[in-house]
């Protein structure tokens, strides 16, 4: 061979590496690390009536801190209300059965998020179980909407009459508990 | 007939495509030329690449703070940076880059050999001269295009948070928390070195065509750089779209 | 094969290129061991002999012998006849990223099983027949015209082919790198036991080491004989030709376009 192939091989090998371990931080420091190795998690299921932003891939968090994500969205065809599925780390297996599950955004104009909060249910949540007690998103603009027209303590009387028929329709208030709970 | 020519040099390149593959085999001569190939298309590629690479991250994140500053999101840019990066300007920019810079010099080098009589000598001493001189070029540039990528992201991304947390004041810590929050493994990292490597297929494949296929004369060779250059640039923006069309669910 | 049988054969053959007939009424035998000098005006088509015998053009009439069996037309067949034949290309075709000694390597490393040394071996005797053992490690953009030209015979000689092709093989060189070329065609035909067909339109340099010498012109071979024969010819053609007249059966002033070749005389 001639004398120029020891420095051509030094330089491809070098090239190789460098791209090799910029490929590695590259995955490491700018993606969420979703490598989708499936084992490690547990799937739970969860219906709500108004999904607001959320979409796949949100973080599932309690207090704050993420134990899993949507890793599905689909519509129930007969009910029509969505179901989410959830994919839990398998260290967090202790959920009870009765935790319920919220959309919440973070911060005002955040990202979507599932919240859960436990109960006290002894038995805990298994791989396919579905939570009940499910809030939906709270939509930011009928809030405000409804904030402004139920105005100030002089529009309170007039204004909340006119204003409270609407919001059980709305489907986005706060309380909106299953019927078999009332 | 324009449409039976058109569909005549469509089916040509077909048939190139396949005897490419049909040449390619690990022998130690073949991987000897793979090494040389890629050092020649992709270890003297990095410059431009790096730079352009820091340059973009430079511009996307300035683009990027003016637009989200008016809705009080500037801490969104490394998002908008990671997203627009991954999801389409890092293939895309590398490719075309690579294109200028080394698939003009695949289509100039084929076409000088076929002017030099090199690929009819190799013809004549039985060797074919697709598994010789177009094989090692084509899977050296499927190589090094995602790498050279894998270059760009990280330049542009380093460049991005150079301006972001010390020019333009969002937190470190911030930049890539929310970086990585928006990044999909899968759909948007994974994703871009995928097409990377499709593009530098498309763009060899077309390089060595043209080249390989080149009038045998000096103003032979320049017509096919020229026309290497363009018609792959085209193709990988036309396949850019298809992927992402039928990939971004 | 018969060791008395012609290397070439050619009968009744017709070659045409583009639609166009360029040559007609071949008839070529060329007996084993002999230097055949194919000559003739520019653009008369001694190169499309050529490449009738190395099979990358196929006959429109009439039938090609090459090494005692018919030019295949399939791949695998033309591939195995091409080892059997060493080319040396106008243009010397020698792989520009390769230095000499790899260039020469080339066919060995791609059509033996050799182990390496013996490969090396090979190469040095070679490069060594055509006087370039020193230049082994050079590359090609280093070395002048008439040593990478020797550096390409070199090559085409690697694997030992019982037939040689020339193609104008003194273009371009100067008048000692020509007599250096010849000399070699000639001493490495007789000691290797090889046949050899020169084309070239340099008749003065090539007559004095060919055994046979034939002339193609309008489409056809006008002349075939010694090179003794060839000088003392009296036909206008081969004499204009021989004498480098400007004037005469190829006329000065071109013929209008769209005039067709007129007939062999």
């Amino acid at each position: 061979m001639s004398s120029r192939a020891p420095r051509i091989e030094f330089a491809v090998g070098a090239f190789l590496l460098l791209a090799l371990a910029s490929l590695l931080v590259l995955a490491i420091a700018s993606t969420n690390g979703n490598f989708g190795f499936g084992g490690d998690r547990y799937e739970v299921t969860a219906r709500f009536t108004n999904l607001g932003p959320l979409r796949d891939n949100a973080p599932v968090k309690v207090g704050g801190v993420t134990i899993g994500q949507v890793s599905d969205i689909t519509l129930d065809p007969v009910k029509l209300d969505s179901v989410v599925t959830l994919a839990i780390d398998n260290r967090y297996s202790d959920l009870p059965a009765d935790t319920s599950a919220a959309i919440l955004t973070s911060g005002l104009l955040g990202e979507s998020y599932v919240g859960l909060a436990p109960g006290g249910d002894p038995d805990p949540l298994k791989d396919g179980d579905e939570i009940f007690l499910t809030q939906p998103s709270v939509d930011l603009m009928q809030l405000v909407g409804k904030y402004m027209f139920s105005g100030g303590a002089d529009n309170a009387a007039g204004d909340d009459a006119a204003a409270d028929p609407a919001a059980p329709a709305e489907g986005g208030s706060d309380e909106d508990l299953p019927p078999y709970l009332q | 007939m324009p449409f039976v020519a058109a569909t005549r040099s469509v089916g040509r390149a077909g048939l190139f495509t396949l005897s490419v593959l049909r040449a390619s085999k690990p022998t130690a001569d073949f991987l000897r030329e793979l090494v040389r190939e890629i050092y020649k298309i992709g270890a003297r590629s990095l410059p431009i690449i790096a730079v352009g690479g820091a340059f973009v991250g430079l511009s996307v994140t300035l683009l990027g703070y003016r637009a989200l500053d008016t809705y009080g999101a500037a801490n969104q840019v490394s998002a908008m940076l990671g997203l627009g990066l991954y999801r389409e300007l890092g293939p895309v920019l590398t490719a075309l880059l690579f294109i200028g810079r080394a698939g003009s010099s695949i289509a100039a080098e084929l076409g000088l050999m076929r002017a030099t009589d090199q690929i009819t000598a190799l013809g004549l001493m039985a060797i074919d001269p697709v598994g010789k001189a177009v094989a090692p070029r084509f899977w050296a540039a499927v190589l090094c295009v995602p790498l050279l990528t894998a270059f760009f992201c990280s330049l542009a991304i380093s460049a991005s948070y150079f301006e972001a947390v010390h020019v333009i004041g969002v937190e470190s810590g911030v930049f890539w928390q929310v970086l990585k929050d928006s990044v999909d493994f899968g759909k948007d990292f994974a994703m871009a070195f995928a097409k990377a490597a499709v593009f530098g297929a498309v763009a060899a494949l077309v390089a060595a065509y043209v080249g390989f296929h080149a009038e045998p004369t000096i103003e032979g060779t320049s017509v096919a750089t020229t026309k290497a250059v363009v018609n792959a640039s085209l193709l990988v923006l036309m396949f850019n779209f298809v992927m992402s069309a039928l990939l971004f669910r | 094969m018969d060791p008395n049988a012609p290397i070439v054969r050619l009968a009744g053959v017709r070659l045409d290129r583009g639609g166009r007939t360029v040559l007609r009424d071949i008839d070529l035998t060329v007996p084993r061991g002999q230097v055949v000098a194919v000559l003739g005006p520019s653009g008369s088509g001694k190169s499309t002999l050529l490449a009738a015998l190395t099979g990358e053009l196929e006959p429109a009439a009439g039938t090609v012998e090459v090494l005692g069996r018919p030019v295949p037309r399939r791949m695998r067949d033309l591939l195995e006849l091409r080892k059997g034949i060493g080319v040396l290309l106008q243009g010397n075709g020698l792989l520009t990223d390769l230095s000499a000694a790899e260039n020469v390597a080339l066919p060995l490393r791609t059509h033996t099983k050799l182990p390496r040394p013996v490969i090396d071996r090979l190469v040095r005797m070679k490069l060594h027949a055509v006087g370039l053992r020193a230049a082994a490690d050079a590359f090609p953009r280093e070395l002048s015209g008439g040593m990478a030209r020797r550096v390409a015979l070199a090559r085409a000689l690697a694997l030992d082919p019982p037939l040689m092709l020339y193609d104008e093989p003194l273009t371009g060189l100067d008048p000692i790198a020509s007599g250096v070329v010849m000399d070699l065609v000639r001493r490495l035909n007789d000691t290797l036991g090889l046949t050899s067909i020169v084309v070239t339109h340099h008749v003065h340099e090539t007559l004095p080491v060919a055994d046979h010498a034939i002339v193609i012109a309008n489409g056809g071979i006008v002349f075939s004989g010694t090179s003794a024969q060839l000088q003392a010819s009296t036909d206008p053609l081969v004499r204009q030709f021989l004498d480098g007249q400007p004037d005469g059966p190829i006329p000065f002033d071109a013929a209008p376009r769209g005039a067709t070749v007129p007939e062999a005389a």
